[in-house]
């Protein structure tokens, strides 16, 4: 058994993309970019007029509502974030015991597992809004991009999900998801964008939330 | 090392403590931190900088700005060289060297001027009429001939090496110039707390103001900029930007912007990009971008030393260059004048004054104050000298001729707003009879207009503007502004002007279009000839249409029109700008993406086990995926392909499969909405089986296909080509909330959760035995051909196991989540090891499916029906679909339309190729007897020749018989054979092995 | 181009792509003649003017829109969504 645990390791979205370490300029990072792993992941789409019935669910689980417009809802270990009309991201802080809740959840919701299927880094740093505005065609400006805002858009003709947490000491801090496939085009945009301002790149194995 | 004659001893914006040593042509020169390249080279006497474009005249330094027609050079070299450059613009640095262009072998001698002597040939329209016969003359001879002769810089010929960066943009207000106008608007605007871009072009904000000698509230202007930039500096929401064009106004508030970052360097400094590319949304905007002054036509107009006399004082003011020894003036009204005035007071000498207006006493005192003649009522008939000015040919009130040596000749003729963005959404600009010039007419919404660039031309007017307008913005944007400062009074300043459009009567060239060679006798020519209207004007003589867009002619020509033509200058027309302002490179506006990074590239969950395989990758879609698996010793791809197919026969293969789309699709409707967009049958698919389906678009053509599983009464998971995904998605997302929203239909794509791979081969069940968990039974009954159903791996892992085959072997595709696919590979690998496992690329597998007859890619080409592909027996007529109606056609089901078959070489050696076109044996290679064409080929391995599939009238009724594959393109004409399209096989025993 | 979704709020035009007029009336079922259908697929008007189109908002929330523009200025006036068109379906 011990040589199958071997064989079946699992490997992440990030592995042979990046690593931890400092990219771009030298000295005092004007980006921190934390790359997040080992979340788990859900599409769940409410059906005709489930909506409802869905967030009851979930909230009675996690105790989290599922946001009707834009936005993330955070909870104590899973995060709950808009992606479509009727349709949400559940996101787990780990992959413990999260088949368990999909199954539970499949009663009020189509679910699809994507826990795999989506790369995800968390930006943070007094120069984030700058990296971002190479590639984001949004206004992530605090008076316009609020806490708790989420957006569905795309970064160098790659489409990804984001989000802003609550500020952090140097500002605005944000996550930011892609596909899984896509992962290396989009770090080689971010890494040509961040290196102007230096960036720390470290690795959070252990779960989505840091 | 020269010693920069030319150079004033004191004053300017330059800082003489900064020594920055240059070349041009080969010289080295020296300039100060603060020139242009253009300031530098007139400091160091240089005044012949190129050679024009048609006539190769030597040409010098017209303006100091963005408008330069004639002082275009090639900056750096290497893969660095940059051709037409304009040397007014560029921010002089230490080490650049520029080179002037279009000439040959050297700027001071150039033999192709002698193309001014054979000038008659070469008048407007010359290419239409002259070079018209013989036509092939053109190709062979007078295009390349036209082209040595006529032409701008050489590019740098091979890839730059410097990063591009696109930037986004967000803003209340954007300022477009930072002269007095933008700044006031800037502040007014900043200091409510609106959010404010103001991007200038120079890299010293200021505009004119750094150029005239001017008192804004009783001191030097330079103290109100000071204090102006410093509380701009202060306002965390105003970002100022330098070095930035905003070059384009665009739908609903896009400005397009270049930031030129390290233009000003040598080469860009570590992690910054030569340039970025801006998209700036604003929710308002502000044009302060100036004036730009005009020339005047006349004869030897384009002699190095003929200057627009606002460029003589930024020279003088802000360069601290005197650009001649000995001046004249040329002037239509009083702003001419500030220029003698400040040559004066520099120390440089003003030799004559020609104003041609009236005499006036004012005016006669003050030319007799500065020692200079004047000439009242006078005009400049021309200009003479070669490589440089050496005198002018004035004509007095009187009529009397008179010839002044000289070597700088400032023009002052008017300015013209600067009023191009007003124009690049269909806006056009209005004639202002007052003041001689266009002013912004329509302007789009969103948009205001400050100071000289609405024709509002003085200093005072600037400010006023300015403040009010940023102030407007401001409230319009949610901002509340205090009661508007009162605007600081400025030193008086009058106008006074009546231009000059044209001085007949001297001799030589005067030209319109500098960079394009354009004279006043072209103009003519095109009046004469009846190109009149304006755009047509403009074709016939180039006029306008050089890389400078006309900033300094397109004016002067349409004035000449209207005086041939009897009308005024509004009748005769206007010129609508189009972006971009000023030329912009394709670096900027490609950014990141070039090279690797052209478009994004989408990896599998294996790629990196293929590469540790050594796998060759080709592009599919947007994918990479392994082609094939050369190892050591294999002289080519066909014997690699040959060995990857004979393994999969013989034993196991295995190939990725996980670039297939995969959509997950849920609800009630779930299989009611698949029986509405696919041809056949799903309702009574069990669940745990899997089917394939052909879908189609509205038109009745195929779409796309795939195989769909049905995973619960109301779960189903579609697959899709690689390359269709994404279309399949959008166009099912179409069905369900266009069509038929009543349904209870829930997608979302799965493509990425799954890591997926085809495991084929009689060996296939024994290597999957390996790995996947023992207590599921993966005997023929139990797993049946089509079964789809969960399964376990590597001791719980969940998987997915379909029995599908694209080999037409016995063979499964395996999913795991995508973290595990590497793992899947690697365990697969080992359980297959003693079976001789071997991976397959996308080649082995084409070979494959071609072996077998199935359709793919180059068969779903958007033209063929599911009849064309021999699948009509899938297409239910029981139920309504996407297709249905457009495919029963009846172009779409006439017996005669191309259908699907096999083909192979009568002489089994021969190669065949796919896009050859049938025909009949003796039958000419003509249009009329074309009968369809190779739509894929293969070398089997299995059957040791060429086969190929592909589409011929009449199809299968066909096989036996002989036609030609004609392949012009390759020279291909050989004779093959149709048969049927399913070359191993055809009973399908190893399917179900 | 700025089209404001519905759901995400004012984006790049970059982020949909467009298909063409709204309001045809795919002729539904198997009674449906083909002539009607050739009508649906092919039969276009070109209007200089107002138009309501349909455009997919592919790289954010997938929902197709219902954009009134005018194709001479391309000022849009109105955004919906299309799958609220149709009545007793969920918006």
């Amino acid at each position: 058994m011990a040589e199958t645990a071997t064989l079946w390791a699992p490997r992440s979205a990030w592995a042979g993309i990046a690593q931890a370490g400092q990219i771009g300029a030298a000295g005092p990072a004007g980006v921190t970019a934390t790359l997040l792993d080992g979340f788990g992941l859900a599409t769940l789409i409410a059906a005709p007029g489930g909506a409802p019935a869905l967030s009851q669910a979930v909230e009675g689980r996690l105790g989290i509502a599922l946001p009707a417009t834009p936005k993330i809802v955070s909870g104590v270990s899973h995060d709950a974030i808009w992606s479509g009309p009727d349709q949400w991201l559940l996101r787990a802080a780990t992959r413990d015991g999260f088949s368990g809740l999909l199954e539970a959840l499949s009663a009020q919701a189509a679910v699809s597992d994507q826990s795999d299927a989506r790369a995800a880094m968390r930006l943070s740093g007094p120069r984030v809004r700058e990296v971002l505005a190479k590639g984001v065609m949004l206004d992530l400006h605090p008076a316009a991009f609020a806490v708790g805002d989420t957006a569905l858009t795309s970064v160098a003709y790659i489409g990804v999900h984001l989000w802003r947490l609550a500020d952090g000491p140097d500002g605005s801090v944000f996550e930011i998801m892609v596909a899984r496939s896509m992962v290396g085009s989009f770090w080689s945009w971010f890494a040509a964008s961040a290196a102007e301002f230096g960036c720390q790149v470290s690795i959070d194995r252990s779960t989505g939330r840091g | 090392m020269s010693t920069q004659p030319f150079r004033l001893a004191s004053g300017g914006l330059i800082d003489r403590g900064q020594q920055l040593d240059f070349s041009f042509d080969g010289a080295s020169y020296r300039g100060y931190a603060g020139d242009t390249l253009a300031s530098a080279l007139l400091a160091n006497g240089v005044r012949l900088v190129g050679r024009s474009f048609k006539y190769h005249r030597p040409r010098g330094i017209l303006s100091a700005g963005p408008e330069e027609p004639n002082a275009l050079v090639e900056l750096r070299s290497g893969a660095r060289r940059e051709p037409n450059t304009r040397a007014t613009v560029v921010e002089l640095f230490g080490g650049l060297t520029a080179a002037s262009q279009n000439r040959w072998p050297s700027l001071a001698f150039d033999l192709l001027s002698i193309n001014g002597l054979v000038s008659p040939a070469l008048v407007a329209g010359f290419y239409y009429k002259t070079f018209m016969w013989p036509a092939s003359f053109w190709e062979k001879l007078y295009e390349p001939l036209i082209r040595r002769a006529a032409g701008l810089g050489r590019a740098a010929g091979t890839e730059d090496p410097d990063h591009y960066e696109k930037a986004f943009a967000f803003c209340d207000l954007l300022v477009i110039g930072g002269g007095p106008a933008g700044l006031s608007a800037a502040l007014a605007a900043g200091r409510s707390g609106a959010r404010v871009i103001l991007c200038d072009e120079d890299f010293r904000l200021g505009g004119r103001l750094l150029a005239e000698k001017r008192e804004i509230g009783g001191k030097p202007a330079s103290e109100w900029l000071a204090a102006t930039l410093a509380e701009l500096a202060s306002l965390p929401e105003v970002r100022i930007m330098p070095r930035t064009t905003v070059f384009g106004l665009y739908d609903h508030g896009i400005y397009g912007a270049v930031e030129r970052v390290a233009d000003h360097l040598p080469q860009p400094p570590a992690h910054l990009p030569r340039q970025r590319g801006w998209r700036i949304q604003a929710k308002r905007a502000i044009l302060a971008a100036g004036a730009l002054e005009r020339p005047i036509v006349f004869a030897g107009n384009d002699r190095p030393g003929v200057m627009l006399a606002g460029a003589v004082r930024s020279y003088v003011n802000r360069h601290g260059v005197l650009p001649g020894r000995e001046t004249v003036l040329f002037t239509a009204g009083d702003d001419g004048w500030r220029t003698a005035r400040d040559i004066a007071a520099a120390g440089g000498k003003v030799a004559a004054i020609v104003d041609s207006r009236p005499a006036d006493p004012a005016r006669k005192a003050l030319a007799d104050k500065l020692g200079a003649r004047l000439f009242a009522g006078g005009a400049v008939m021309g200009a003479r000298g070669g490589r440089q000015l050496n005198g002018v040919t004035i004509r007095d009130a009187s009529g009397a001729v008179s010839e002044l040596s000289c070597d700088l000749l400032a023009v002052s003729n008017g300015w013209n707003p600067t009023l191009h963005l007003t124009s690049h959404q269909n806006g056009k600009p209005a004639w202002d009879d007052g003041l001689q010039c266009f002013v912004p007419g329509t302007v789009p919404a969103g948009l205001a207009v400050a100071g000289s660039a609405a024709g509002r031309l003085t200093l005072a007017q600037a400010l006023e503007d300015g403040a009010r307008l940023g102030s407007e913005a401001a409230v319009e944007t949610g901002f509340a502004t205090k009661l508007a400062e009162p605007v600081p009074a400025t030193d008086p300043e009058t106008n006074g002007l009546s231009p000059v459009w044209r001085v007949s009567g001297g001799r030589g060239k005067a030209f319109v279009d500098y960079q394009n060679d354009v004279t006043d006798k072209d103009v003519e020519l095109a009046a004469r000839e009846g190109f009149r209207p304006v755009e047509h004007l403009k074709r016939y003589t180039t006029l306008g249409m050089a890389t400078d867009q006309g900033k300094t002619s397109n004016l002067s020509g349409l004035a000449i029109m209207a005086e041939q033509t009897g009308r005024t200058i509004p009748q005769t027309g206007t010129t609508t700008f189009r972006p971009p302002y000023t030329p912009v490179a394709i670096g900027a506006l490609a950014g990141h993406h070039r090279g690797k990074d052209f478009r994004p590239i989408r990896l599998a969950p294996t790629h990196d086990w293929s590469k540790e395989q050594g796998a060759v990758f080709v592009e599919a879609g947007q994918w990479l995926r392994a082609q094939y698996y050369p190892r050591p010793g294999e002289a080519d791809w066909l014997t690699t392909v040959n060995r990857e197919v004979k393994a999969v026969r013989a034993g196991v293969g295995l190939c990725d499969v996980s670039t297939l789309g995969k959509i997950d699709i849920q609800g009630a409707d779930a299989a009611e909405f698949l029986e509405r967009v696919y041809i056949n049958g799903w309702k009574a698919l069990p669940i745990g089986k899997a089917r394939y389906g052909l879908m189609l678009r509205e038109d009745g053509f195929v779409m796309d296909d795939g195989t769909t599983s049905r995973l619960g009464e109301t779960h189903f998971l579609m697959t899709t080509t690689t390359a269709n995904a994404g279309k399949v998605m959008q166009h099912l997302e179409f069905c369900h909330q266009v069509l038929w929203p009543e349904l209870d239909i829930r997608m979302v794509s799965v493509s990425e959760q799954w890591a997926q791979v085809a495991i084929a081969g009689p060996k296939a069940r024994e290597t999957l035995r390996g790995v996947v968990d023992a207590e599921y039974d993966l005997s023929n009954e139990a797993f049946p051909y089509l079964a789809a159903r969960p399964v376990t791996v590597g001791g719980g892992i969940p998987a997915r196991l379909f029995r599908i085959s694209f080999s037409g072997e016995l063979a499964y595709e395996l999913a795991v989540p995508a973290d595990y696919g590497d793992a899947m590979m690697r365990a697969l690998m080992q359980a297959g090891a003693p079976l001789g496992i071997t991976p397959y690329g996308t080649e082995a597998l084409g070979v494959m499916r071609i072996e077998k007859g199935h359709v793919a890619g180059n068969e779903l080409n958007g033209q063929t029906t599911a009849r064309d592909l021999g699948l009509g027996r899938m297409v239910s007529s029981k139920k309504d679909f996407i297709g249905r109606l457009m495919a029963g056609r009846q172009a779409l089901v006439e017996q005669d339309r191309p259908a699907f078959v096999g083909f192979k070489p009568v002489e089994p050696g021969q190669r065949l190729r796919a896009g050859a076109h049938f025909i009949g044996i003796g039958k000419p290679a003509a249009m009329e007897h074309d009968e369809g064409y190779m739509t894929s080929v293969a070398y089997s391995p299995h059957l040791d020749h060429w086969m190929g599939l592909g589409l011929i009238r009449g199809g299968a009724a066909r096989i036996g018989e002989r036609v030609r594959a004609y392949d012009p393109v390759r020279n291909g004409d050989i004779v093959v054979e149709i048969c049927s399209p399913v070359f191993v096989d055809p009973e399908g025993a190893r399917l179900h092995g | 181009m700025r089209i404001t979704c519905p759901h995400c709020g004012a984006r790049d035009a970059q982020e949909f792509s467009y298909l063409g007029a709204a309001d045809l009336q795919r002729p539904e079922g198997m009674a449906a003649s083909e002539a009607a259908m050739a009508d649906y697929v092919y039969q276009r008007d070109n209007p200089a003017g107002v138009h309501r189109e349909l455009w997919y908002h592919g790289a954010g929330c997938h929902a197709w829109l219902v954009v009134t523009r005018d194709t001479r200025s391309h000022a849009i006036t109105a955004v919906e969504v299309a799958k609220a068109r149709k009545a007793g379906a969920a918006a």
